[in-house]
Formats: structure tokens, C-alpha cells, sequence
């Protein structure tokens, strides 16, 4: 249970962190940040697919990571009751 | 309560023509002449026209058959339930947010004018300020419709209709000659017409005002059709007559005319006291707009948390003022980011594609009640049926896509907004029903299914039978972030209630 709970919080956080940096990226590629789409060299048709992948892929790894660090102070709390 | 019946045909044709007579004809027209249709704009509002005519077919029959209170809102309701009637009130809720921000950056536009032609010097202030405008123009207009601000009575829809009368006669007065705009060719060929003709949809959109006040409306099973006719019988020419007028006067040239296209037309045709006049027109219509937008968006919020979709908050009242400060001001908020944007182009295909999902569900309502309700009360046939509403879906969901066969960035950015917030809307309405556990194991395994995608991939790519997505990014990195997708799946597919 020790090992899970550590498990969730760090899986949590950094899944968020991932989620948040990748939803950056998506709007870095979309604005042109520091000319990102010239440096990435991706492929002018699709970036529009590529960028709504990123942003559903961030928005649904930050709701992942969410739900977890949620779980850990869940698990907080109850081992605060006990 | 029962609502009283007090509005006869007049009145409800004035609603109709009240609610589409507004300030989406002094900024769409624009964007849609110098980029997309050039002079064949006017074959592309005749369209628009037309097109809304044939989804307000459905309209009419739901609305006289449905004369209560809630307007789309109900019927899909009726027809599919909560979950697609939840999804439509969010559609629409985000179509007057849009709308909004529009008639704010609509605003600031007319203001920079009105400034330039006295002042010419203050216009490049103005034009940068527009942001801070915008947002100034949304927080007096909502603390003035939390303090209960009334609306302008029906003589504005008279006074515009006055204006927009003396601009056509004037402009046909000061001579055009029809073969001077007729033979150009579209910018953008027929794409571009279809293109246009989606970005000047919400000119039309205001009609829909008479279905949602159908309830105060006489005889709503003749006078909702006849009232929708008549006043599309009315705007549609009226509309087409202004483009063909204004492109008459102002030549398609190669750059874009800083100044508002409708305002350069006035002030061609009746000098500096039409600039004037379409200006002042143009910030009241906005003004009104922003303040209907402002009604519209909070009812529906209030509407959708009193069905237990979105928190109970928003149904909160001001004490001394008895109005729903909480929804305005949480609307108000959206609307302020959205104006500072003040990307014109984006904010119309926005409010555009927002209110064409809504028709889709609005004509797919009709084909289900059909077969669900077949003997319920309809005082109003929708002409031609299963035709009719089947092609009322088929033109809303085809003017969504055909800005796309243009490769119009503007179009492509409300597109993926639309998109992004669809998801938003879902996941929204699965954790308030569905409850926090049962949806983290859902979510855990989906993002166990793309972890476990992500590594196929990755393998793939590194065999050399993928080209990848993003070459300069390494590997290792999306490996990394797969494993932590799969371990984050795993947990939370297994988590505990």
C-alpha cells in the first residue's frame, strides 16, 4: 500500500508536469514560438492534427495526473483520520 | 407560471428582424470581400440567406409545436434526452460567448473609425488599445445588465432599417453599373463563396430571437412560420442589397483598407456624415448586441444548472438588482479574454460553427420527434419532409468543413477551439454524471490503451517502418512519456472508491 501510495503521488506529479509542458508545446507550435515549426520540421498539411493530438493528449494526461495526486491526498487524509 | 400571449404577427415579424438586424454586417463583411469571395459576396449572403431559411423550416415547426420557454434547448431535450440537450446548451452557450466578443471587438473598430475621421493622428493609439477597450466596453455592459439595464424598444429595428434604406437608395442614386461588379471572379473560386458564405452565417443567426420568445407569442402555430418568413423575406434582400452596394463602390483591391469596408462605402456614398452615421450605428448595434449576448449566455447557463449540469452558483440572484450576477459576470469573464484576442477573422467562424452544430441537432430533433411523438400537435409542417430537415443537416455540417478545402487558417483555428472545447464539454458532463471513481477507471484505461500505442509506435518508427511525426524530437523521450502513460493508466484503472 506504502509503495502505491508513493507510486501515485510521483507517477501524478510528473504525469501533470508532462501533460502541462506538452499543451505549452502545442500552443508553441501553434503561435510559431522562436520560428518552433521550422526547427521541428513537421509537415505544414498536418500540423493543425498534430497540434489537436497535443492538446487532447495534455488535456487528458493533466486530468490523469490529477485524479492521482487526488488519490495520494485521499490516501493523506484517511491515514490522518486513523 | 404560465407565460401571457401578448405578441401578434407585427410584433413578431419586429422580433425576427430585431433580433438578425445587428452589428455582424458591419465587421463580417470585410474579411469575406478582400479574402475569400471578393464581389460575389453578395451570391454568398443570398446563400447564407437561403440556407438559414431551410434550417428555420425546422425551426418553425418545433417552435409551434413546442411553444414553451427554452427554445433549441427544448426540443433536443425532447428529442434525445439530457446528455446531446446538455452538449447543444454548451454549443450555444459558447456561440453568444463568441458572439460577444465580437460585438466588443466590433465596437472598438467602430470607435477607432469614428475617431480617425476627426482626429486622424489618435487612430494608431486607438487601434492599439483596442484590447483594454474591448474588455472596458464588456465590464460596463455587464454591470449594467446586472443592474437590470432595459433594451432598446423596437425603434431601433426601424432606425436601422432607415439607415441601411438611405445607404442602397444613395449608392443606387450615385450610379452603379452592374457590369462593373458582376464579371469579377470569386478570390477564391467557388470554395471561397462557400467559405464566405459560412463567415457571414451569423448575420443571420439573430433570427432564432423569435423561436425562443415563441411562448409570448399569439397563434404560435401560424404566427412563429409566418414570422420567420416574412422577416427572412425581409433581411435576406435587404442584407444582399447592402453587399451589392458596398462592392459597387469600394474597388477590390490587393490590400485591405484598414478601416471597416461597410464604413468606406458610407463615407464614399454620403461623405463624411454617412461615415459618421455607420459608425454611430455601428457601436449602437454592437452595444445592443453585447447586451442581448450577455441575456442569452446567462439564461442558458442558468438553465443548464438548474438541470443539474453545471454548479448551482450560477443560479444565483443579486439581491437588490433580482438579476443572475454570477452567470453574467462568469460569462463576462470568457468574453473579455475572447475580445482582447480581437482576432475578428476567428471569432466569426467561432460563433459560426457553434450555432451550425446547434442547427444539425436542432433538424436531426425534427426527424426524431417524427418517429418518437408522431401524433404530437404540429400546427406548422415543415414543407417537403424528410427532405427538408435531412438537408438542413446536410448544409450545416457541409458549412462546417468547406473552409477547410481552403486551407483558411482562421477557419482551422475556431475548428480545433471548437474541437478542444467539445472535449472539455464531454469529460464536463462525465464527471458530474458518471461520478469521480467510475471515471478515473475509464480514464486510466484509455491512457493505458495510448501508452501501450505510444510504444508500438515509437518501435515502429525506430524500425524504420514509421517516418516520424516530429523528427528532431528523439525517441527516448516519447518512450519515457509512454511508460509514465502506461503506469498512470494501471494506477488509476486500479484505484480504489
Amino acid at each position: 500500500m506504502r509503495i502505491r501510495r508513493t507510486l501515485t503521488v510521483i507517477v501524478g506529479i510528473m504525469q501533470s508536469m508532462i501533460a502541462v509542458l506538452i499543451v505549452i508545446f502545442a500552443c508553441g507550435i501553434y503561435f510559431n514560438f522562436f520560428d518552433i515549426q521550422t526547427s521541428l520540421n513537421a509537415a505544414v498539411e498536418s500540423l493543425y492534427l498534430h497540434i489537436l493530438a497535443l492538446f487532447v493528449f495534455g488535456s487528458f494526461s493533466i486530468i490523469s495526473g490529477l485524479f492521482l495526486v487526488h488519490e495520494w491526498l485521499e490516501y493523506d487524509k484517511r491515514s490522518c483520520a486513523c | 407560471m404560465k407565460t401571457k400571449r401578448e405578441l401578434g404577427l407585427f410584433n413578431t415579424v419586429i422580433m425576427g428582424l430585431s433580433g438578425a438586424i445587428g452589428f455582424e454586417i458591419f465587421v463580417l463583411l470585410d474579411y469575406a470581400y478582400f479574402h475569400l469571395a471578393g464581389s460575389s459576396i453578395v451570391s454568398a449572403l443570398l446563400l447564407a440567406g437561403l440556407i438559414n431559411l431551410l434550417i428555420m423550416f425546422s425551426y418553425c415547426e418545433l417552435g409551434a409545436a413546442m411553444p414553451e420557454v427554452g427554445g433549441e434547448y427544448t426540443y433536443i431535450k425532447t428529442a434525445y434526452g439530457g446528455y446531446i440537450a446538455f452538449i447543444s446548451g454548451c454549443f450555444r452557450w459558447l456561440a453568444s460567448v463568441f458572439a460577444a466578443a465580437l460585438a466588443a471587438v466590433c465596437f472598438t473598430q467602430q470607435l477607432a473609425y469614428l475617431f480617425s475621421l476627426f482626429v486622424p493622428e489618435i487612430e494608431s493609439f486607438m487601434l492599439a488599445q483596442m484590447p483594454l477597450i474591448a474588455i472596458a466596453v464588456v465590464i460596463v455592459l455587464a454591470t449594467s445588465e446586472i443592474k437590470g439595464a432595459k433594451k432598446p424598444g423596437i425603434f431601433i429595428v426601424f432606425a436601422f432599417i432607415a439607415i441601411f434604406a438611405i445607404f442602397i437608395a444613395s449608392g443606387l442614386l450615385r450610379g452603379l453599373i452592374p457590369l462593373e461588379i458582376l464579371p469579377k471572379q470569386p478570390l477564391e473560386g467557388l470554395p471561397g463563396v462557400f467559405a464566405a458564405t459560412v463567415y457571414m452565417f451569423p448575420m443571420f443567426f439573430g433570427m432564432r430571437a423569435l423561436i425562443a420568445s415563441a411562448a409570448f407569442i399569439k397563434h404560435p402555430g401560424k404566427n412563429v412560420p409566418k414570422g420567420i418568413l416574412l422577416s427572412a423575406l425581409l433581411i435576406i434582400p435587404l442584407y444582399a442589397s447592402i453587399a451589392y452596394v458596398a462592392t459597387g463602390v469600394i474597388p477590390l483591391e490587393e490590400t485591405r483598407p484598414p478601416a471597416p469596408f461597410l464604413n468606406l462605402a458610407a463615407k464614399e456614398i454620403m461623405g463624411v456624415a454617412g461615415g459618421v452615421l455607420f459608425a454611430i450605428a455601428g457601436m449602437v448595434a454592437s452595444l445592443s448586441a453585447l447586451g442581448t449576448s450577455l441575456t442569452v449566455q446567462s439564461s442558458i447557463a442558468r438553465g443548464m444548472s438548474r438541470d443539474g449540469y453545471l454548479p448551482k452558483v450560477l443560479l444565483s440572484i443579486h439581491r437588490r438588482f433580482g438579476t443572475p450576477y454570477v452567470a453574467i459576470i462568469a460569462g463576462s469573464l470568457f468574453i473579455m479574454v475572447l475580445g482582447a484576442i480581437g482576432a475578428v477573422e476567428f471569432l466569426g467562424y467561432a460563433a459560426s460553427f457553434g450555432s451550425l452544430l446547434v442547427f444539425a441537432l436542432v433538424n436531426l430533433s425534427l426527424l426524431k420527434l417524427r418517429k418518437k411523438e408522431p401524433y404530437m400537435e404540429r400546427p406548422f409542417k415543415t414543407p417537403l419532409y424528410p427532405f427538408t430537415p435531412i438537408a438542413g443537416v446536410i448544409m450545416s455540417v457541409a458549412l462546417l468543413v468547406f473552409p477547410m478545402f481552403l486551407r483558411d487558417v482562421n477557419a482551422a483555428s475556431a475548428l480545433v477551439s471548437g474541437i478542444g472545447l467539445t472535449a472539455l464539454v464531454l469529460i464536463t458532463y462525465y464527471l458530474r454524471m458518471m461520478g469521480r471513481h467510475r471515471l478515473q477507471i475509464a480514464i486510466g484505461g484509455v491512457g493505458l490503451g495510448i501508452g501501450v500505442s505510444f510504444v508500438l509506435l515509437t518501435c515502429l518508427v525506430e524500425a524504420g517502418i514509421m517516418s516520424p511525426i516530429f523528427p528532431n524530437i528523439p525517441s527516448y523521450i516519447m518512450l519515457f512519456i509512454s511508460v509514465i502513460s502506461i503506469i498512470a493508466g494501471i494506477l488509476n484503472a486500479t484505484a480504489h472508491g
